[in-house]
């Protein structure tokens, strides 16, 4: 069973972590989880950020859900959001496209234009 | 939507959209009565009659300035529920909050499987982490009552300040509600 005694030892750790590296959030991962994105799997999209983050231990990261936007063909959409930079939008997402995003873009900071289908705001 | 879990998301987006601050999302299975009950409530902004009316119409939407003014969410689930010999029901008061019940016949043919309730909840919690939310899992059979009750608002206030995408958060939380799934035996597909 999972108590709030592990949360106790997680925030422990967490804070140690913090003073060492700082608290910024560096990226932020919005998921498009409207009816027609969930439709097309967005929901495993946001699973397989979620697991992602979990394995690699990115603690820079955050991940959040928002409704459509009008870009149901594209489904699942997915925004990255870096500080001082243009926003990145990915359309057609899939897990496995997504754990390519997490390597080339997140960890290595390189875009991967392949799957992106709008930029800026 | 292939299965209720999926079903659940999207109305639970609905309550986040409407500026929810606290969701109440309670499943129930219970074999004797052989229903499969799914219970979304809100505090968010809430719907007038006409509104709540218009919301199960699949050519309504609450998006104004869309062109195209089509909202599936609903209606579909209203329709799933209907062909498993279920019903649906949405209740709401505007500035207090909207409560959603689907009830689907357990054994019914047609009944879409609950499918990946833990993702589902999972996904909420933390893409959502300013909502909280209260999960009960309640399964009735055999003259055996098993329950889950999971409370987000708690751990929010023993982490602090750390956030909810926290690797070991993420496991913690997706662990939890993983035994809780198990324990209380809602299918998994």
């Amino acid at each position: 069973m999972k108590t709030l005694a592990d949360l106790k030892k997680i925030r422990e750790k967490a804070q140690e972590e913090m003073k060492l590296r700082g608290s910024s959030v560096r990226i932020k991962i919005v998921v498009g989880m409207g009816t027609s994105g969930i439709a097309m799997g967005a929901r495993e999209v946001m699973k397989t950020f979620l697991e992602e983050i979990s394995n690699r231990n990115l603690t820079d990261v955050i991940v959040t859900q928002t409704g459509e936007k009008g870009l149901s063909s594209l489904e699942p959409v997915v925004d990255l959001i870096e500080e001082d930079k243009p926003k990145v939008t990915y359309g057609n997402m899939t897990p496995d496209k997504v754990k390519k995003v997490v390597v080339e873009h997140i960890v290595n900071g390189r875009i991967v234009s392949d799957y992106v289908v709008a930029t800026g705001n | 939507m292939q299965d209720i879990s999926l079903h659940l998301l999207d109305i639970i987006e609905n309550s986040v959209r409407a500026a929810a601050k606290n969701i109440k999302v309670r499943v129930i299975k219970d074999h004797k009565q052989n229903l499969l009950r799914v219970i979304v409530e809100d505090d968010g902004v809430g719907m007038d009659t006409g509104t709540l009316e218009m919301a199960q119409n699949p050519f309504y939407s609450s998006k104004e300035k869309r062109a195209k003014k089509v909202g599936l969410g609903i209606p579909l689930f209203k329709q799933n529920a209907e062909l498993a010999n279920g019903c649906f029901n949405m209740t709401s008061e505007p500035g207090f909050g909207t409560v959603l019940t689907a009830d689907f016949e357990l054994d019914h043919i047609d009944r879409m499987p609950l499918g990946n309730l833990k993702d589902t909840l999972l996904g909420v919690i933390i893409g959502h982490p300013d909502v909280d939310y209260q999960i009960t899992l309640l399964s009735r059979e055999k003259g055996r009552e098993q329950s889950f009750h999971f409370s987000t608002a708690a751990i929010k206030e023993e982490l602090g300040d750390i956030p909810l995408t926290y690797p070991d958060v993420i496991e913690y939380i997706d662990q939890s509600l993983q035994e809780g799934i198990q324990n209380t035996n809602m299918e998994v597909v």
